[in-house]
């Protein structure tokens, strides 16, 4: 080997810093996909003891930092990714969408446990039954709360989501239409064979107030 | 141990002879029955005969003293300015309700530190008039805690200086949400609780006062006009604030 083959650098020849000049190709979806997957900052929405919960994986024992999440954005201005663990009353509402409309674009959402995704044990008149009424949702991590590996899966499961999009149908993915928020994607019968006995957050199988009737025969009760 | 009796009123009162040294159980008669186990009740009974309806004492040691709306302010100032008895801590003013047309009872949780005494304080409201004087003047400590039961019982207090809901919405339309006759889901749809919930900015919980720092602490305002009731615009004055960030 030569002192020309490195280019005066010592490195193999080929590669970066090698004094011929060297090409990467490859798609710009990928790379930006795979810039924005692995810097996915947090903005921690913690309003109950899932947010111990998220408290624990960010620490050291599970260290969320391991697949990019490196900083907790307490500026919702700076984050990518909303967390909201835990309970939301109608009170909290304003304040959950007003800061998902002040993260900028692209941004995702998680509902951590229960409450935030169905309203969980508190089916009363303060709490909001399901932060997907109030804000469009990516992923929901079910559990009451749901352990540290429970959400960096479903933080892992946004990577994956993310590394499906395409810049070219950017503006489909970025769509959040007013009022659209609750409306589900999968059908009705879709929707009620996963409710299962329980209920969830798009489909109740508990009466609301004073309205009469059984819920399948108001399915937009729950739609703002 | 042995003045751990059967009495069950265990604070320290230097008025009461214990007979236990002798090795004769206390009974309720020599300490005068169950009212004299707790001297406020018996001074509170002579002094107000006709606005103390009744005693009753529960769970061995829990002196409840109900008194007539119409004299409870003079009853609890009594009980707070003697000094006698000295009842100057406030721990909780909350409200009961029974339910089936009974009458909501107001309550409260009185401590005196001198004396380490407790007394709980009932009045019954009937339904049609929830209406009952407040004890701002006595206790700041009862401002929150009335606008608390106001909220969940609309129980009004007279003389409140700043009588306003506190933990549900300012537009909240569906009632009290503490009485028995109130749904536990509300009145309204979830769809309507929600539709009512995005339209409110979050800058609607606060005063304007409360952003700029222009807001002046209640109790200056109270004493500025001696005791007399408040209207919200004098006591939290708007002063406009050029650079606000909203």
């Amino acid at each position: 080997m030569t002192q020309d083959s490195t280019g005066g650098s010592g490195l193999p020849g080929g590669m970066f810093g090698a004094g011929t000049p060297t090409f990467l190709t490859t798609k710009v979806d990928f790379v930006v996909n795979w810039a924005r997957r692995n810097s996915l900052w947090p903005m921690p929405f913690g309003t109950a003891c899932c947010a111990i919960e998220m408290m624990a994986s960010a620490a050291s024992t599970h260290d969320l930092a391991r697949f990019g999440m490196e900083r907790m954005s307490f500026s919702p201005r700076q984050a990518d990714v909303l967390i909201c663990a835990g309970r939301v009353p109608y009170k909290l509402a304003p304040v959950l969408r007003r800061i998902w409309d002040q993260m900028p674009q692209p941004k995702w959402a998680v509902s951590m446990g229960a409450c935030a995704s169905s309203g969980g044990v508190f089916d009363a008149y303060s709490m909001v039954q399901g932060i997907d009424t109030i804000i469009p949702v990516d992923v929901y991590v079910p559990g009451c709360p749901p352990r540290p590996e429970a959400l960096i899966y479903g933080l892992i499961m946004i990577q994956e989501k993310i590394r499906g999009e395409t810049l070219a149908r950017h503006q489909e993915h970025r769509r959040e239409v007013a009022g659209e928020a609750g409306h589900p994607i999968a059908g009705p019968a879709e929707v009620m064979a996963l409710s299962g006995p329980f209920g969830n957050s798009t489909h109740q199988n508990r009466p609301s107030g004073l309205v009469p009737g059984i819920p399948s025969e108001r399915p937009d009760d729950r739609i703002p | 141990m042995t003045n751990d009796t059967s009495s069950g009123y265990r604070d320290a009162e230097p008025d009461v002879e214990h007979p236990t040294d002798s090795g004769h159980t206390l009974q309720l008669s020599d300490v005068g029955g169950l009212e004299g186990a707790h001297p406020s009740v018996v001074a509170a009974r002579d002094r107000f005969s006709d606005a103390i309806v009744d005693h009753e004492v529960v769970s061995g040691d829990e002196h409840i003293l109900h008194v007539r709306r119409d004299a409870s302010l003079e009853v609890i100032r009594w009980l707070k300015e003697d000094p006698e008895h000295t009842y100057n801590y406030l721990s909780d003013v909350t409200a009961v309700d029974y339910g089936e047309g009974r009458p909501l009872q107001v309550v409260y949780q009185l401590f005196s530190i001198p004396f380490r005494r407790f007394l709980r304080v009932k009045v019954e409201l009937p339904l049609e008039s929830l209406e009952i004087e407040s004890v701002v003047p006595l206790w700041q400590a009862a401002n929150w805690l009335e606008r608390e039961v106001y909220d969940m019982f609309g129980i009004t207090f007279l003389n409140h200086p700043d009588l306003r809901r506190i933990l549900m919405p300012d537009n909240y339309a569906e009632g009290h949400p503490l009485r028995k006759d109130f749904p536990l889901r509300g009145r309204f749809t979830r769809a309507e609780q929600t539709r009512r919930a995005l339209a409110r900015q979050p800058e609607d919980d606060y005063i304007p006062a409360e952003f700029d720092g222009t807001r002046r602490p209640q109790v200056v305002a109270w004493k500025e006009t001696g005791g007399e009731a408040v209207p919200r615009e004098v006591m939290q004055p708007m002063a406009p604030s050029p650079d606000q960030d909203s």
